[in-house]
């Protein structure tokens, strides 16, 4: 690492690492987070992107470097190929760029029931582990999936450092969830929900069969890794998708119980939290202070998040996908302006909502950039 | 006497509504009164749904519900007792394979009495085009949950233009990441935030 990365690295981690404990800031954090973006701003394909486990690394810090200085650290790394992280995390099959979709497509997941109702049995006297060794053969090419892991297993513990030796921060490092939102995937929405209500002792049961596995393999990956944070995601978990009784009952005490061991080990749970969870917002007061982000992604009304959390739970995000998309530049710089102004500046680092599209216009990248360096 | 099916379809009830409406089937209850009492439990189910009451989930298990009583009462009912709100067509737009948000529009939009022709997933601007000169649809309704189906939005629209349909259909679209700022860039006439807000929307364009 360059002398001048080094100081950049440690003046930036301890920025981040401010936010996060809601010290003062010389200047408050500005996050990239950018999957698909990087390799469109940078000229490469989505297939090239997907198909190499080497590439995206490479393209994404080069993406930031052609940002500029203002980029602070990125919200998750980004390794292998994102096609196969996705099939792990969800259960479902993805359409991948170059194979089933055009070279230039997003990747999308293609959600079907594969799970059937019997497998709640199936887990319940099986358990995870055997659970995903089945449905994964129905849901990506086990050849490639295998491939992907080869790499990961040969790289993984690099890839931080090569962040760091371009001077970014990582905050966090793959992404784990609750077992709700797997089975989810595996069933398929419609009836996974419907479960809920048809059969809910049967997949609670389920459930809490597989949540030690899936908390151990989320701690595993984060230490191997070398980065102090992971996601912990949450999308049809929602508190907008899920009846108060629902959530408390099939979400919440799994979110709880799956910071409360990733704290204890060290990690930061990064909250990666999709759709609108306001309702619920003061339940993380049950979490330990200052140990967790809560990432949003526009739908989530922030500055309830504000009033509720204060100084307790540090909040990143959260420019909405569609002003990246759809939005002007001048958008993207009264978003930030207004972020900065109500929540900031302490316990925020400014972040595109959950992840900057494929299609954010390149100007509005920039635009958000040059306003956390204006307002930040 | 109030229908007891409008109460346990409002509360979710699956198996006893279920067990209900197969009961007046065969006690040779009208279709009509059975089907009048599921949407009056639907309509409460919306309204539940927009005073905070009621979230995603149980708009879907109520359309799953509504949709099963459709299936035991349909060998009953013939065209002329089939009443209509009005003609909506619905797909999920070209180059966006997502459909769950789109099939609980079309469940809601059908437990409100609306004629809805679903193209599902993928559908190409002419395809929404023809659709409406099919149908005579006065209202079409655009899902998408990926931002880079934005412009299969506005291409759908623009091929409404060209075929001179335009000023004669209204324009409504949603979906995850589906707001103002998407409307305005689209040229939508409307977006909804969820499913009973594109009930709420249809019901005002075509009353």
């Amino acid at each position: 690492m360059s002398s001048e990365n080094e100081k950049l690295y440690k003046k930036r981690l301890t920025r981040i690492q401010n936010a996060i404990n809601h010290e003062p800031v010389d200047k408050i954090p500005c996050i990239y987070m950018g999957v698909a973006f990087s390799p469109r701003y940078m000229g490469m394909t989505q297939k090239q992107f997907c198909m190499d486990p080497a590439v995206s690394m490479d393209v994404t810090i080069k993406a930031m470097k052609r940002l500029g200085d203002g980029i602070d650290g990125i919200n998750s790394m980004a390794f292998g190929m994102i096609t196969m992280g996705l099939t792990a995390m969800w259960l479902s099959k993805v359409l991948t760029p170059g194979i089933e979709l055009d070279d230039e497509a997003l990747w999308q997941v293609a959600e079907k029931e594969v799970m059937t109702v019997e497998d709640y049995d199936f887990i319940i006297n099986n358990g995870y582990e055997a659970f995903f060794g089945k449905m994964l053969p129905q849901v990506c090419d086990m050849e490639m999936f295998g491939k992907n892991m080869a790499w990961v297993e040969a790289n993984l513990t690099t890839i931080k450092d090569n962040y760091q030796s371009a001077g970014y921060p990582v905050i966090s490092a793959g992404a784990t969830s609750i077992p709700f939102e797997a089975l989810c995937g595996a069933r398929s929405m419609n009836q996974f929900f419907f479960d809920l209500y048809r059969i809910p002792d049967k997949v609670q049961e389920a459930l809490e069969v597989c949540l030690p596995f899936i908390i151990e393999s989320g701690k595993g990956f984060c230490k191997a890794a070398g980065v102090s944070g992971t996601w912990v995601g949450g999308w049809r978990s929602a508190s907008a998708m899920l009846a108060p009784d629902l959530w408390d009952r099939f979400a919440w005490p799994h979110i709880k119980k799956i910071c409360i061991e990733l704290i204890e080990d060290g990690i930061t749970p990064v909250l990666h939290w999709d759709q609108d969870w306001t309702r619920d917002l003061a339940r993380l007061l049950e979490l330990p202070a200052k140990k967790c982000v809560l990432n949003l992604d526009g739908m989530t009304d922030i500055r309830k998040a504000k009033e509720i959390l204060n100084d307790h739970t540090a909040i990143m995000g959260d420019v909405p996908p569609a002003t990246l998309a759809a939005g002007t530049p001048e958008d993207v710089r009264n978003y930030i302006k207004d972020l900065v102004h109500d929540i900031g500046p302490k316990g925020l680092l400014l972040c595109p909502g959950c992840d900057a599209p494929l299609n954010t216009k390149p100007e509005n990248m920039e635009a958000f950039v040059a306003a956390c360096n204006e307002f930040g | 006497m109030e229908n007891q099916v409008k109460t346990l379809m409002a509360e979710l009830k699956e198996e006893q509504v279920l067990a209900l409406v197969k009961k007046q089937i065969d006690d040779g209850v009208d279709v009509n009164e059975i089907l009048a009492a599921c949407q009056e439990g639907m309509i409460s189910v919306g309204k539940k749904f927009e005073t905070g009451k009621y979230y995603i989930s149980d708009l879907m298990m109520a359309g799953e519900i509504f949709k099963q009583i459709s299936e035991l009462i349909a060998p009953f009912m013939t065209t002329e007792n089939r009443s209509s709100a009005g003609k909506i067509v619905v797909g999920t737009v070209k180059d966006d394979i997502h459909d769950i948000g789109k099939d609980l529009v079309v469940g809601m939009l059908k437990s409100a009495n609306f004629e809805v022709t679903d193209l599902g997933v993928d559908v190409p601007a002419e395809r929404f085009v023809e659709a409406v000169k099919e149908t005579g649809a006065t209202v079409v309704s655009l899902s998408a949950l990926m931002t880079v189906a934005f412009d299969s939005i506005k291409a759908t629209i623009s091929a409404f233009e060209e075929a001179g349909l335009r000023g004669k259909i209204k324009i409504m679209i949603g979906g995850g990441p589906v707001d103002e700022t998407v409307c305005k860039y689209t040229g939508a006439d409307n977006w909804g935030a969820d499913a009973q807000a594109a009930v709420t929307i249809a019901k005002g364009w075509l009353s």
